[in-house]
């Protein structure tokens, strides 16, 4: 089996709400521009493009069609991937198919989202509209019996399946909401040392995040991620041209990939069942040993250094390094502030999706952080000061039923 | 390629304008019946590609729910957001990297009951300069390819019919097929509902309800699971430029490209002769020739032969689309993986009363989306 190492990430700019002085095309390619920039490489040698978004929330279907000149596609084998959430990883996971694979020596990932042109809730409403219009036609169960029709309208957008998940991970890990409102504070301050990150607050306090409007209990605005534009775009080249295009000393090797689906957490009308989205088996039982089992990594806490986790919610940053077996409990640690930049596992230096989300990018900015710290390249401030031998990104996506994780080295799998 | 990647079954719906089940039971009752003839069970699969489209579904993550019914609860599972044909080169690929044994592709599409598809590919158009103009959609485009083609061919509005002809006659020997005539004539061709000239309704793929399923495996578990592998030999895929006044729609770059590179990995260098039988997603009929040319299968601007010698028939020496390809039956983005299916159905001689006699040892399959197929996907398939 081939090696693969990332060279260089490119953003087109710091990731922001709006921007109205491009178009989708203009937005993502400077972020073509930056990655190659930052290598030997020419646009020639580029083998493969692998790109992905989500698919309805512009309005565009098959965007890479459009955009096809701007990234220097024209002329190039292009696959298109998206699920959901985890788009960004599961794009990057297709690049490393593509060289994996032995197909291609050189694949440019791109994952991006240009919120300003939808609305995100609208958007995340469509996975269970259809749905919601039944209910609306046969009349919802109010009395929570044996139906699940008021779970289900509570299910709408995202932010009701994440208050409940937030709930039963808290009841598991016997935190409280204040220990979200830590989690949310360290990711904004975090963001603030991160010049790309879109919402940057320096040392934000957990009392700043405490003040902000309660949207869906136990979930506050200061816990949610906004919704960002920008592009993210990844070069990954096989094992033997390393030498040849990479214009760093430190690459990041991809040392295992992994993923993991069950069914939508809202459960279906009938027989009422609800998968509790604060299990998430397919990360703690499935992906996450297999991913660890491919990478030759026996013991995560000890041979992990760092990890980028999907937060749309701050209460994910707690509960999912707690799924990859990289904390036993994450509100134990954050009030010991083990979860710090310059702590003994620092979540999200970045400031992760809670301060920063285009979802079609967002999964895979999990892997290019991760990627930035293995090779010592985050910028202003999120370094972590230790050396990060190995690294986890992770993503999530759908009803809370899929899971992506990368593991990232500074030494290639011996294989 | 040190490691070889097999197709070692497949399954399609019998194609309608609606079907009978919702998608879930549908697709459920396919991979069951899929891993019923093969003797496997889910456990035996180690990833799934699904190939499904948001827009197609009118859902979000329209995979997200099908989850369980297609045996992939608890798995590996990822989705390719093109025509299927993509997600059996995403799944070979998988295969390749050593990673995985065994990936079963899975498509969908409602596209008879639940959407008028011309409408919804104008969400692929630029939404600044094109789609205001409501000038170019699917058919447009096809219609400005086939006027090009027409021109420097001088391949004839007859000639042009008697490939839908062709079409509609196979599909009538095509126990899946939706639309079927047996007994077709360029009359009827000619006669039909004007879309955009020169093409007609009877020139255009036939919107359907349908799924198809596929499992691929790695040499080693291909030969415990069937006695007729069939290899894939090759694959190449390409994408165009975008603006369609920048292309130039009869020569076709990108897909010579794709038929190019899935050439050189199987080894071929004359695909004319070697090839003995293409299924390819010419969603409107104008393209068969136009594909055909840049696949190298039929020397420039020789349409007009080829429709007149019946080159393409499935009695002929370069038999394309003897199921009755996309006129006869197109779930949208299932098109590429049914093409794969029924290339394979000819290398397995199971393909029954449309099967090509003259046991064809390659076949080739195409996939495509886009206006006037601005991407394209091409396997070289062997038995």
């Amino acid at each position: 089996m081939r090696n693969v190492a990332i060279i260089s990430v490119g953003y087109n700019d710091r990731f922001v709400a709006k921007r109205p002085d491009v178009n989708i095309p203009e937005m993502i390619q400077p972020a073509v521009a930056n990655a190659l920039k930052k290598t030997k490489m020419k646009h020639s040698d580029i083998g493969v493009v692998v790109e992905g978004n989500m698919p309805t929330f512009e309005g565009i279907n098959y965007p890479h069609l459009w955009f096809s000149d701007h990234i220097g596609a024209a002329g190039k084998p292009v696959l298109r991937i998206s699920t959901g959430g985890t788009t960004g990883m599961s794009v990057f996971h297709g690049g490393y198919y593509c060289v994996a694979s032995g197909m291609f020596d050189v694949a440019m990932v791109i994952g991006w989202e240009k919120h300003d042109e939808g609305d995100a809730q609208v958007g995340l409403m469509g996975i269970v509209l259809p749905e919601a219009f039944s209910l609306f036609q046969f009349g919802p169960d109010m009395s929570g019996g044996r139906g699940g029709g008021m779970g289900l309208l509570g299910g709408g957008g995202s932010t009701g399946g994440a208050s409940f998940q937030a709930l039963s991970y808290l009841a598991k890990a016997k935190g409280t909401p204040e220990h979200i409102d830590k989690m949310a504070a360290q990711a904004r301050a975090n963001a603030a040392k991160n010049p790309y990150a879109h919402l940057q607050h320096p040392n934000c306090t957990a009392a700043d995040i405490a003040k902000t409007p309660m949207v869906s209990y136990p979930l506050r605005y200061g816990h949610t991620c906004p919704a960002s534009c920008g592009a993210c775009v990844m070069l990954l080249v096989a094992e033997e041209k390393v030498k040849k295009f990479a214009d760093t000393d430190r690459v990041a090797w991809v040392k295992a990939v992994a993923t993991a689906s069950s069914d939508g957490t809202t459960g279906n009308l009938v027989d009422g069942q609800i998968t509790d989205p604060a299990e998430q088996a397919i990360c703690e039982k499935i992906a996450a040993p297999k991913a660890y089992k491919l990478a030759g990594i026996q013991n995560p806490k000890k041979e992990i250094q760092m990890c980028e986790v999907y937060d749309g919610f701050a209460h994910q940053e707690l509960m999912w390094p707690e799924k990859l077996h990289l904390v036993d409990n994450s509100c134990k640690a954050i009030d010991e502030g083990r979860l710090a930049i310059d702590g003994e596992m620092p979540v999200n230096p970045s400031g992760g999706v809670v301060s920063t989300n285009a979802i079609g990018a967002s999964a895979m900015v999990r892997v290019a952080e991760a990627s930035l710290q293995v090779m010592g390249l985050a910028e202003g401030g999120h370094q972590v000061p230790r050396r990060v031998k190995n690294a986890v990104a992770h993503g999530w996506g759908g009803l809370f039923q899929f899971v992506t994780i990368t593991i990232l080295g500074d030494e290639p799998v011996k294989r | 390629m040190d490691r070889k990647v097999a197709i070692v079954g497949y399954k399609q719906t019998k194609y309608s304008e609606q079907n009978e089940n919702p998608r879930e039971r549908m697709t459920y009752e396919l991979v069951k019946s899929l891993f019923q003839d093969l003797k496997i069970t889910r456990d035996d699969v180690d990833t799934f590609i699904i190939s499904c489209s948001d827009f197609q579904d009118g859902r979000t993550i329209s995979e997200c729910y099908m989850i369980p019914w297609i045996g992939a609860y608890m798995k590996d599972v990822s989705k390719v957001d093109s025509d299927s044909a993509n997600a059996v080169l995403y799944a070979m690929m998988r295969i390749l990297s050593g990673n995985y044994n065994t990936a079963l592709v899975v498509s969908w599409a409602m596209g008879g009951s639940e959407f008028r598809s011309p409408r919804v590919m104008e969400y692929e158009l630029d939404p600044i300069y094109e789609r205001p103009g409501r000038l170019i959609n699917e058919i447009t485009a096809a219609a400005l390819q086939a006027q090009a083609y027409m021109a420097k061919s001088k391949l004839t509005e007859e000639q042009l019919a008697s490939i839908a002809v062709k079409n509609l006659r196979n599909g009538a020997r095509n126990s899946l097929a939706l639309r079927k005539k047996a007994n077709a004539t360029e009359k009827d061709v000619l006669a039909s509902r004007a879309l955009s000239l020169p093409l007609r309704e009877l020139h255009a793929y036939t919107p359907a309800d349908g799924a198809c399923v596929m499992l691929l495996a790695s040499e080693e578990k291909a030969k415990e699971l069937t006695k007729n592998p069939v290899w894939i030999k090759g694959v190449g895929f390409c994408q165009d430029t975008y603006y369609l006044g920048e292309r130039d729609l009869v020569k076709m770059d990108s897909l010579q490209k794709a038929a190019k590179a899935a050439y050189k990995m199987a080894g071929i260098t004359d695909p004319a002769r070697k090839i003995g039988v293409a299924e390819l997603s010419t969603t409107y009929v104008s393209q068969e020739p136009i594909f055909a040319e840049a696949m190298g299968l039929i020397p420039k601007n020789s349409g007009p032969a080829a429709a007149s010698k019946g080159w393409m028939e499935i009695e002929g020496k370069i038999p394309v689309n003897p199921s009755g390809g996309p006129q006869a039956a197109n779930p949208l983005t299932v098109g590429g993986l049914i093409r794969i299916a029924e290339a394979s159905s000819q290398l397995r001689g199971e393909a029954g009363e449309h099967q090509v006699k003259k046991a064809p040892k390659l076949a080739l399959a195409h996939g495509q989306i886009g206006m006037a197929a601005q991407h394209n996907v091409v396997f070289v398939l062997g038995n």
